[in-house]
């Protein structure tokens, strides 16, 4: 290798990513190879059972709610509905929070809002509150993320865009007007989903 | 403590041990997955996968070969189910306007990162983007490269030269002063 440009690309390939560093995906790692080992020593080939359970939870989950799993939506949804902000809501698996409470679930929502400066998700399980639970913005990808343990049972929800724009789930099962006119996005968490 | 030692040590039944394993490797799990598919979802999905596979294929590991190098092979094993089972590659990475070509190389950050080229990598056939990360985010040889991928060196090292010209026309290279 031989020219500056090569050198480059060969440094900016070797530089972290933010998921290197993070310390709960570490974590969530060991939650899987826990959940194998108590189903058998290493060498010992057994089904993957949370994988089978996670995986049936995300098909099953992402038809409930009308979407079609983990997408990028900025290949699929329109420029105006992308401008406005993409939804994506999956549960990733609910054994890691099993020693908290077996019906916790979590959630991973996803929002892709290319220009937005911070973003916030509102709902009943924090009593709508716009500050409490920000999502985190994956590099400067337009990716913004957060995930959450919720109970199983209906959740209503929004994003805040900018600490002052709601922006619903254009593409959940079903969205509605709160009492004050704001549109809101609704989640149904079911074990009957799985 | 070597890698060797840790899996001997959960191979005796002590497998809080293998988060040693976890701490010493995913660091470099997470550029080799992240770049290959691009987004940070399906890299840490990809990731866990292979720890598992690893975890559950451990006393089938022969130390002939580095734990770092047969880790790789279950990764890009893994980050290809995930892009094949997805089919999402030419979606995964947004399109870069074209008018913003002219200032990217400036873009690059003190500590190496290129976010543009994170970008661009998408844009790569699969297999260059896979051979170019291995080579560099790796710093695996030609040979470990072969082991890790089922294919030749030459034609590895063809793939990364394939994939210099590539990126070098994606990013339209400024000369330097």
């Amino acid at each position: 290798m031989s020219d500056w440009f090569e050198r480059r690309v060969a440094r900016a390939l070797r530089a972290d990513v933010p998921l290197a560093v993070d310390e709960s995906a570490r974590r969530r790692v060991m939650a899987r190879v826990r959940e194998a080992a108590a189903d058998g020593h290493p060498g010992r080939r057994r089904g993957d059972a949370w994988s089978r359970i996670s995986r049936h939870s995300i098909v099953a989950l992402s038809l409930a709610a009308g979407i079609g799993g983990i997408t990028t939506l900025s290949a699929v949804v329109p420029q105006a509905r992308r401008d406005a902000g993409a939804l994506s809501a999956v549960v990733i698996g609910d054994s890691v929070v099993s020693t908290l409470h077996d019906t916790l679930r979590l959630v991973r929502l996803i929002l892709d809002a290319p220009d937005a400066r911070r973003v916030a998700v509102a709902g009943d399980f924090n009593r709508w509150d716009a500050e409490a639970t920000p999502l985190v913005r994956d590099g400067r990808s337009p990716r913004w993320s957060v995930t959450l343990a919720l109970r199983d049972g209906a959740h209503r929800y929004a994003f805040v865009v900018d600490g002052t724009r709601w922006v619903p789930d254009p593409r959940a099962e079903r969205s509605a007007r709160d009492e004050s006119g704001r549109l809101y996005s609704l989640l149904t968490l079911s074990r009957t989903a799985n | 403590m070597s890698d060797r030692v840790i899996i001997q040590r959960v191979l005796e039944g002590d497998v809080e041990a293998f988060s040693r394993l976890v701490d010493l490797h995913y660091a470099r799990c997470a550029r080799i997955a992240f770049r290959i598919l691009g987004n940070r979802e399906d890299a840490e999905e990809a990731i866990q996968d292979a720890f598992l596979r690893a975890f559950k294929a451990l006393s089938d590991y022969e130390d002939r070969e580095r734990f770092s190098a047969w880790l790789t092979r279950i990764l890009v094993n893994q980050c290809r189910t995930v892009l094949a089972r997805t089919k999402r590659r030419d979606a995964l990475f947004a399109d870069v306007d074209p008018q913003r070509l002219d200032f990217i190389v400036a873009m690059e950050s003190d500590d190496g990162r290129w976010p543009e080229l994170e970008h661009v990598l998408g844009r790569l056939p699969a297999q260059q983007r896979e051979a170019i990360v291995l080579k560099y985010a790796d710093d695996l040889t030609y040979e470990e490269m072969a082991r890790v991928t089922g294919a030749g060196e030459s034609a590895l090292k063809m793939r990364v030269q394939r994939a210099f010209a590539r990126l070098r026309a994606l990013l339209q290279e400024v000369p330097s002063v």
